[in-house]
């Protein structure tokens, strides 16, 4: 594994020499600002109108973390979505098209030694992000005082989901050679990956029978819907952490085996 | 120092290395001869680990390449047909990024880097981004990161290609430095593809010659030419007999070389 850090090293002084890096963490504080203020002043309504209206019970309900934090985290989540891919398309795709894929495969380094290498690299810039998200946070609480553990539970969450995104950005960047198709295929498979959860609820409303319900029941699993929302609400639970590692795991995989199938063909 | 036995090459029905052996002595420098298509630089893909072959096996500095395939590889070094380089780092750095790849001790990656520096001429723009260099620097770049490890020996894939007359004079007294033997210890050994005549007349000793995948030629190079006989003349004969018609499948090859 000494390799790795050489391969992750170079991605990562690659990520600030270029454009991409700072294109990346620029707009990803932009939106994440517009979105904070965007929460706060609905969170700010909605406390003056249930006020004015006396609706005490519906007050109570409106606390910080579960209306402010959570509602924040969940739009970033959507902005993970456009952005990951773009920090991860280039991770395999310019090593094909620059033809340096044939110096890491003639080099005395392993298969695994390069997808890790490149997988972390691309980690620490999602870590770097969440970072970028804590500081926002950070705000909430000269602001109120929201639940400490709840949101740092949140703020895992964000941090697992950009992991398991950066996953399967990497096995789109080893199909192909341009950086364009892997960000748009890394897109489209991120969204359908959602959308599996909704997608299962709605055929389980009009599902009958044990069979198409244990499908559903894998769909829904499968989907990174339900599992964020756990870890936003605070709920840390290893099945959650299981399915953001199966999903890692999986694509990892895939990395690694579309990377070396130059060698089968 | 390199042993090739019965290398062969499917892709899919299509066979573009049949049957190769040959073998090579530590400081010999090899002409790899034949026309496009013939199959000079899938052979060489398949001797640094980049292809498995479908069957024979091969060794490099005793290292069999698919038993001992990261001890093979430490052995080689390997300029491809485009050098594989990042355009948008130093020439330095990307240096000592390869020379940890090829697991150059920390303690020694700085002299390594720039004696390959300083063998290729590159001790000027050490600081340059590559893609800022002309095509005849980047090429000597590509050089340089294969002989950063010092590898005993080194597989080069058409060096010349693609430079202006002054550049591929130029590249051509480099690799007559690195074939040299220097202070007593042999010189690397040497494979180098081809299909400029005048090159392997400059560099090498002994010219293997492939067409359609199948070696036709194993000589030393003045025994081609003792009784006046040449190897222009020796190499019409053998590949402009029959059909010569993989011509097109390299040029996309070519193709891929000039994107980088
Ligand atoms: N990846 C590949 N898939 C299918 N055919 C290939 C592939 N690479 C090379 N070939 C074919 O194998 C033959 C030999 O190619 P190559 O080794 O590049 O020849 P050379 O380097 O001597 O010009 C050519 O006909 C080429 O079309
Ligand atoms: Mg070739």
């Amino acid at each position: 594994m000494r390799h790795t850090a050489a391969i992750a090293g170079r991605e990562l002084r690659s990520y600030f020499t270029s454009p991409v890096a700072y294109a990346v963490l620029v707009l990803f504080s932009l939106l994440g600002g517009f979105f904070f203020v965007l929460q706060l002043s609905s969170f700010n309504a909605a406390v003056a109108f249930y006020q004015q209206t006396q609706q005490l019970q519906a007050l109570e309900s409106v606390n910080l973390n579960d209306y402010l934090i959570f509602g924040f985290y969940q739009l970033m989540w959507l902005v993970l979505l456009i952005l990951v891919p773009g920090l991860t398309m280039g991770l395999f795709s310019s090593e094909k098209a620059n033809g340096t894929e044939e110096l890491l495969l003639t080099s005395p380094v392993t298969i695994w030694e390069i997808v890790l290498g490149k997988y972390l690299a691309a980690a620490a810039m999602v870590t770097i992000l969440t970072a970028v998200l804590a500081a926002l946070t950070g705000i909430v609480f000269f602001y109120g005082d929201p639940e400490p553990l709840q949101t740092a539970a949140g703020l895992a969450g964000v941090w697992l989901v950009g992991l398991a995104y950066a996953a399967v950005g990497s096995f789109t960047s080893s199909v192909t050679r341009s950086p364009l198709i892997a960000f748009f295929f890394s897109v489209f498979l991120l969204f359908i990956l959602f959308m599996l959860g909704p997608a299962a609820d709605m055929g389980m409303a009009g599902a009958t029978g044990s069979e198409a319900d244990g499908v559903l029941r894998v769909l829904r699993w499968l989907s990174s819907e339900g599992h964020f929302n756990e870890l936003t609400t605070g709920l840390v639970d290893t099945r959650a952490l299981a399915y953001f590692g199966f999903i890692i795991g999986v694509f990892l995989l895939l990395t690694k085996a579309s990377f070396e199938s130059v060698r089968w063909r | 120092m390199i042993e090739v036995n019965g290398i062969r090459k499917r892709y899919g029905d299509f066979v573009a290395v049949d049957d190769v052996s040959f073998s090579a002595g530590a400081g010999e420098v090899i002409g790899f001869l034949g026309p496009n298509g013939a199959g000079k630089t899938t052979t060489m893909r398949i001797l640094t680990g980049f292809l498995p072959a479908t069957d024979g096996t091969a060794s490099i500095a005793g290292h069999d390449i698919h038993k001992a395939p990261l001890e093979a590889r430490r052995a080689t070094g390997y300029l491809p047909e485009s050098p594989p380089v990042y355009p948008e780092m130093e020439v330095r750095s990307y240096l000592t990024y390869v020379s940890k790849l090829k697991d150059v001790p920390r303690a020694k990656r700085r002299e390594a880097v720039d004696r390959a520096l300083e063998r290729c001429g590159l001790t000027d723009v050490d600081r340059r981004p590559i893609g800022q260099l002309s095509k005849g620097y980047r090429q000597r770049v590509g050089i340089a990161q294969a002989i950063v490890h010092e590898p005993q020996v080194l597989i080069l894939d058409e060096p010349t290609v693609g430079l202006d007359p002054n550049q591929i004079l130029e590249i051509r007294e480099l690799l007559a430095s690195l074939a040299a033997s220097k202070d007593g210890e042999t010189g690397h050994t040497i494979v180098l593809s081809t299909h400029i005549l005048a090159e392997v007349e400059a560099l090498c000793r002994r010219v293997i010659l492939i067409r359609q995948g199948k070696k036709v030629l194993d000589q030393p190079l003045d025994e081609i030419t003792r009784d006046g006989g040449s190897l222009e003349a020796v190499f019409a004969r053998l590949t402009l007999r029959g059909d010569v018609g993989d011509e097109v499948a390299s040029g996309s090859d070519a193709e891929t070389g000039a994107e980088g």
